[in-house]
């Protein structure tokens, strides 16, 4: 067991020599790539969250405006069942007027024709008495005049009446 | 040096000494070993990382998984900061540690010239402790700064001073000594076996030096990260 000196010197120069070689070649790209994947891995993570925040908030935005849409459209529905009420009510009021408005007409137009259909009667009444009262008499009044005598009983037996 | 010699030569190992020289200095067998090592290393974790996607797949899983069980293992002793700082000399020591007590369970290691174990020669384990010692005294120095450090040998009373500065040398020797002999004690056992029956008998050492190696290299770098602890410990 002795001890040489160049043996020594080389076992250290040795070393060394690997050591700087396996920092080159070994420990630098390893590190380097471990903590390059690390980093990667953190802002994979970073950004998956990031997207599951934006994705959250896209939701709740999309919920938010559906349940917008919903009561616009309650409210569109609404608004359009008050007024078909309205036309219902307005349709049946018009309706209920025109009918009221045609009863009063024919309600007129009767009275109208019974007026009418009265004066034909009486001056179909008259005609028949002036034919009746010169059969009677034997003979003929002056036609006009027993005309007027007859319209003029008549109306008073009318007014009398 | 003569009893070690004939102890290599009856156990069929080479007799230690240098392949060749670079410079002023001689290159083992232990050293090329080494080498082969660090090659090797290098090139697995080269090709494991070489093209890293962001969804791993085959080496560059067991890469990732290798490295963050390293720092999960870290974390807990040193805090995530220190052991982002420290786990390169750390996590060196383990493999080159684990993988040089490893190539002692090569066919013909120990006997073919340039192969043996590294961690199995002291002169190596004590490069490695000479590493973990310095390193100790500069972050103690980088910490605490030069007096806080020297206050630390007084603590916690000035009675201790000698065995605190005995305790920093007997580190680096015990760390040293504890993996060159748990090695060198399995290369010679697995060699004597081998002398005695070359077929069967020094597999059953060997798969033994599969446990010693990893719990070698896992004790030398434990122990390493504990003092650097240690050393780098902020105190308030």
């Amino acid at each position: 067991m002795d001890i040489s000196p160049s043996t020594v010197i080389f076992a250290i120069i040795n070393f060394c020599i690997l050591v700087v070689g396996l920092k080159i070649f070994l420990y630098k790209p390893v590190c380097n790539m471990l903590d390059s994947r690390k980093e990667e891995v953190a802002n994979n993570l970073n950004s998956a969250e990031e997207a599951k925040l934006e994705a959250q908030k896209l939701r709740d935005e999309y919920a938010a405006q559906l349940q917008n849409a919903r009561s616009e459209a309650q409210d569109i529905i609404n608004q359009a069942a008050k007024i078909g009420e309205q036309t219902k009510a307005d349709i049946v009021n018009e309706a209920r007027e025109e009918a009221a408005r045609l009863t009063a007409k024919a309600q007129d137009e009767i009275a109208r024709e019974k007026t009418e259909a009265l004066n034909e009667i009486r001056n179909e009444i008259a005609d028949l008495a002036v034919l009746a009262a010169s059969k009677v008499v034997g003979k003929t009044i002056d036609v006009a005049d027993h005309q007027n005598m007859v319209n003029n009983f008549v109306k008073e037996v009318g007014e009398a009446k | 040096m003569f009893l070690t010699n004939i102890a290599y030569a009856s156990s069929g190992h080479e007799a230690a000494g240098p392949l060749f020289h670079i410079g002023p200095l001689e290159v083992t067998s232990e050293i090329t070993t080494m080498w082969g090592v660090m090659i090797l290393i290098l090139v697995v974790s080269y090709l494991g990382t070489r093209n890293m996607k962001r969804i791993p797949s085959g080496v560059q899983n067991v890469v990732e998984m290798g490295i963050e069980m390293y720092e999960n293992f870290w974390t807990d002793i040193l805090g995530r900061k220190r052991a982002r700082q420290l786990m390169p000399i750390l996590a060196s020591f383990f493999i080159l540690i684990l993988c040089s007590n490893y190539s002692g369970l090569l066919p013909l290691a120990g006997t073919l010239p340039g192969l043996k174990p590294p961690t199995s020669n002291v002169s190596t384990t004590a490069g490695l402790a000479i590493i973990v010692f310095v390193l100790c005294i500069y972050y103690n120095i980088k910490t605490k700064g030069i007096g806080g450090y020297l206050k630390h040998f007084l603590e916690p009373i000035p009675i201790l001073l000698p065995i605190n500065i005995l305790e920093q040398f007997t580190r680096p020797l015990s760390l040293a000594l504890r993996l060159y002999g748990s090695i060198y004690g399995e290369e010679m056992v697995v060699a004597s076996l081998a002398a005695l029956c070359p077929l069967v008998l020094p597999l059953t050492m060997q798969v033994l030096g599969i446990l010693f190696g990893a719990i070698q290299a896992f004790v030398f770098t434990l122990l390493a990260s504990i003092y650097l602890e240690e050393a780098t410990a902020v105190h308030h």
